[in-house]
């Protein structure tokens, strides 16, 4: 018999927290700690994200004391400005500064992937939970339609759902988080799955526990590592969608500077301008790039049995 | 045993295909109802014209009506007209889909003969330079936004060269439309999209495989074949190899739908006229009975690929029953 | 005495570890005859293994840093890997401990059987198959025509193990290293296991080594044996002698450890006090010395050197080579 089971191992992360009690130990937290914390690359990773996080929220002081410009002052004479010292990272076709529209782009890019992360966790936590925890014909509707939603290639649910709604930064967030709710809610359904079958369960539930406290206060704490790996991982990912979407023109609009947007604007202008191709892309790289780091050093961390 | 293994996978298929095609329509149903630009905004029709189109497209009526045909039309093999330029649907993916088969499946060839011998090197060289070399490869691989790679590209393959009186690469479309459309003329156009994609499986690829290699090179029959006095060669090609193939395989079936994403940005970029552009502009111009028919087919090929995938599990495999 | 066939001098393997450098193999000598059996015992981790993983050169990621393993006029820790490849599966085969997890899951019984003449002795597919199904039937698998298109999954235990032993067999080795080769199989099985071995022992005239850490297992099966603890080799010589009359405290616990159906009186079973010692950092001296009842002050200051204790017995013992016997305490 093979199925999703045998597949579901191959790269999600799993907490294994083999402890009897309610609840992971104090010990597993601390240790997963100091794990962390010996992983300097991560740590540096860690850090970076949180540079770039203070960036995109104080956005409107850098424009103001650093690049002196708004996103969205259009400067006729000063277009495809190479970069110097009028703008730091040169200006694109409308004269508009690169380096502050990069700025205000961190915004959106970060903006809207902890905001996809923060709806996918708590949906997908909730139907997985509920799916494994009442199992039955629940957790097969339940699990169906996770099938379904993650059957269907999910750019065409992104396409369709962009041109329903006219995306801001909320409705991008709800949009991608449509979709990845679905391998959150398998994942936390495994790990309930497993949870359940412990004893102290059956312990809270012998004694009459409300079936709500017994999911919010003995299972969640339980899948807690899990979902603090498929976060810190799913960031990354996020990001790169929502930069492509931005770019097909189905994401954040412009004249809302964006990552994504951004190289839109740019492709049309390749003779003229490489600098504006490049620089949108490099932001958008080494945001991906130490978002994946940070979360490989989470997943290190909080399980190190899937350490490579 | 077998047949019937399939036959329970086809029948779950059918549920999901019924979920697919009912969340695409319900999406795109909310915008039916206003217009569809072809049809409304034609200046060359009358009114009763619009209306008598309507009609025929069944956009007067519920949904579920609408649905129901559309499915009844599927069963028998017809999937409706583009509310656009009312052609067959069928006509426009039979018309696309071989230039997505070609890109794609270029692709995945040479991500396979590149990922594989990558992951082979990483993990007999572990922790040497060369491994640490391919995995830096690897993890910025995943950083790299495939529309921006595909953008990079064109500006130094296609656009600095050409600056430069270099002989440069097309940067779009699948074939020149003049005296184009010779095999030459072909390859050079699926040189740089099949790059894109192709880099990015190799870095997931890659990856995979080395830690499976790893996996496998600990195992016990690993030292029982070095104990026979294979050469190293054979050791890790023939008793290692397959087995670390296996999970690979599972991998590429669960990513099929991803896969199917990332080609749709790619053919955007390139202007590359497959199926995943076409679904994009006609979304874009709510020609949904386009939209749907591409859907479909799209959900149609992960859900094959997957079942092929399983299937092919069990040819690796032979441990694994159907039942 | 002839010349030993095989023939370890002061063979030293290290392994290196985060916590410091790892004396698996630490001076092991013995002599293997032709058409013996030798027995190697110790508890998990006292070396027996990567000894015999060292004579085949697969220590890997241990290295073998000292000594000789000379077989047929040749060092084997000095040729190329091409020269120690023919020998391998040709000359020295191997059989492991766990055959469930020995074979390759991928491939048929039959062609994981037959490829050490495919590779060795050139012969194309069908010869070497008809050879395997020939090798197959001889250690016992019946039907084996039949049951060599089969996948390993698909043999039980014991099966496998005859599987690997034929596998061993088929290039007509003249040593056969057999590790831990009962220790994953249920009772019975075990008992025919050993019974094929012993039946191969004597119709082929293969030498053997056999290496476990169940004494009963050697009483049975070996001509001689030696004892190793912490890398070392601590006792050695002809196995009735030993189990008579063990020169080293470490074999005289052992022996008190398994349970003797010939016991004249029924004595309770005396596990060995103590853990093995960490190979990192082991104890001055003589390395069993905290675990050993007969422990004298010398015990902890002077490693003892393995030399004649006795008529045919050797071993590195203060307290045995001063003449003391090992009496119950």
């Amino acid at each position: 018999m093979i199925g999703p089971s045998r597949v579901a191992e191959l790269d999600m992360p799993a907490a294994g927290i083999e402890t009897g009690t309610a609840r992971p130990a104090q010990s597993y937290w601390n240790e997963s700690w100091e794990r962390l914390r010996a992983n300097r690359i991560g740590i540096a990773a860690g850090i970076l994200i949180l540079i770039f996080a203070v960036i995109a929220v104080m956005a409107p002081l850098f424009s103001l004391i650093l690049t002196h410009y708004q996103p969205q002052t259009i400067n006729l004479d000063q277009t495809f400005m190479k970069p110097g010292s009028t703008h730091l990272l040169g200006s694109d076709e409308l004269g508009r500064d690169t380096l502050t529209r990069l700025i205000w782009g961190a915004r959106v890019s970060l903006g809207v992937a902890f905001l996809t992360v923060a709806m996918s966790l708590t949906l997908g936590t909730t139907v997985g939970m509920v799916a494994g925890y009442y199992g039955g014909w629940i957790d097969d509707v339940l699990m169906r339609l996770v099938d379904t939603v993650l059957a269907i290639p999910a750019i065409f649910l992104f396409i369709l759902m962009s041109i329903l709604f006219r995306p801001n930064a909320f409705t991008l967030a709800a949009i991608v988080a449509s979709v990845g709710w679905g391998s959150v809610a398998r994942l936390v359904r495994g790990e309930v799955l497993s949870v359940k079958q412990r004893d102290f369960i059956l312990a809270t539930r012998s004694i009459g526990a409300r079936d709500t406290r017994l999911m919010l206060r003995h299972l969640l704490p339980n899948v807690l590592p899990v979902l603090i790996v498929a976060a810190s991982l799913g960031v990354g990912q996020i990001i790169l969608i929502e930069a492509a979407l931005d770019f097909l023109g189905l994401g954040i609009q412009p004249p809302t500077p964006s990552w994504g947007n951004m190289l839109t604007n740019a492709q049309s202008y390749f003779f003229r301008s490489g600098f504006l191709v490049a620089l949108p892309g490099i932001a958008i790289f080494v945001t991906v790039l130490a978002s994946n780091m940070f979360g490989n050093a989470i997943r290190d961390a909080f399980d190190p049995r899937l350490k490579s | 045993m077998l047949a019937k293994y399939i036959a329970r996978r086809l029948l779950a298929s059918v549920v999901v295909v019924l979920g697919v095609t009912l969340i695409t329509l319900l999406l795109m149903d909310r915008t039916r109802g206003a217009y569809v630009p072809g049809i409304d905004f034609n200046p060359s029709l009358r009114p009763e014209d619009i209306a008598r189109l309507r009609a025929d497209l069944g956009l007067d009526r519920p949904f579920y009506e609408w649905y129901l045909s559309w499915i009844w039309g599927v069963l028998h093999g017809d999937f409706g007209h583009s509310m656009i330029d009312g052609s067959t649907v069928m006509s426009h993916i039979v018309d696309r889909l071989p230039n997505t088969i070609e890109l794609t499946a270029t692709a995945i060839l040479i991500g396979m003969v590149v990922a594989v011998p990558v992951g082979v090197i990483g993990a007999l060289r572990r922790g040497s330079k060369t491994d640490h070399a391919l995995t830096v490869v690897s993890v910025a691989g995943f950083a790299v936004p495939q529309f921006w790679m595909g953008l990079m590209l064109i500006l130094i393959f296609s656009v600095t060269l050409e600056q430069h009186g270099l002989p440069w690469l097309p940067s779009s479309g699948a074939y020149s439309p003049f005296n184009g459309g010779d095999v030459l003329d072909r390859l050079q156009h699926l040189v740089l999209p099949a790059t894109v994609l192709s880099f990015f499986y190799v870095s997931t690829w890659s990856r995979f495989i080395r830690s499976s290699m790893l996996e496998v090179l600990s195992q016990d029959y690993i030292r029982t074949a070095r104990a026979k006095g294979m050469s190293e060669r054979r050791v890790v090609y023939l008793h290692g190899l397959r087995n670390a193939l296996i999970p690979l395989i599972t991998l590429i079936g669960l990513e099929l739908p991803g896969l199917v994403s990332g080609g749709l940005v790619v053919e955007v970029v390139f202007g590359w006229p497959g199926i995943g552009r076409l679904a994009f502009e006609r979304a874009l111009q709510y020609d949904y009975s386009t939209v749907m028919g591409v859907t479909f087919f799209a959900t149609l090929l992960v859900i094959a690929g997957n079942l092929l995938a399983d299937l092919l599990y069990g040819v690796l495999d032979p441990r694994i029953r159907y039942g | 005495m002839t010349q030993p066939l095989l023939e370890v001098q002061d063979l030293h393997t290290v392994f290196s570890t985060k916590e410091g450098t790892v004396k698996a193999v630490d001076g092991v000598s013995f002599e293997l005859h032709s058409g013996e059996t030798l027995g190697i015992v110790g508890e998990s981790g006292c070396g027996k293994s990567v000894t015999a993983m060292s004579i085949m050169r697969l220590q890997r990621p241990g290295r073998i840093v000292g000594g000789k393993v000379m077989f047929k006029g040749q060092d084997l820790t000095r040729i190329s890997e091409y020269e120690m490849r023919e020998i391998r599966g040709r000359e020295i085969a191997m059989i492991f401990q766990d055959p469930m997890t020995s074979l390759n899951p991928v491939y048929r019984v039959g062609w994981q059987v037959s490829e050490p003449t495919r590779l060795h002795n050139g012969w194309d597919a069908r010869k070497a198959l008809s050879s395997a199904v020939n090798m197959l039937g001889r250690v016992g698998i019946p039907s084996a025509s039949a049951r060599a298109r089969d996948y390993p999954h698909q043999f039980s235990g014991g099966m496998r193990q005859r599987a690997m032993i034929a596998m061993g067999l088929t290039t007509t080795p003249q040593v056969l290293i057999a590790d831990e080769p009962t220790t994953a199989l249920d009772v019975t099985i075990q008992a025919q296991i050993l019974d094929l071995l012993r039946d191969v022992n004597r119709e082929f005239g293969t030498a053997t080594i056999l290496i476990t850490h169940n004494l009963g297992v050697v009483a049975g099966m070996c001509q001689r044996l030696i004892v190793m603890y912490a890398g070392k080799v601590v006792e050695a010589g002809p196995t009735a002698d030993v189990f008579a009359n063990p020169k080293h405290p470490y074999t005289w616990s052992l022996l008190r450890s398994i349970p003797r159906l010939d016991a004249e009186r029924h004595e309770p079973l005396k596990p060995i006090e103590g853990l093995p010692p960490n190979l990192v950092d082991l104890p001055s001296g003589c390395a069993f010395h905290p675990r050993c009842v007969f422990r004298v002050e010398r015990c902890a200051r002077d490693v003892p050197a393995l030399i004649q204790v006795g008529g045919t017995q050797r071993a590195a013992c203060w307290v045995t080579q001063a003449g003391t016997e090992l009496k119950g305490v």
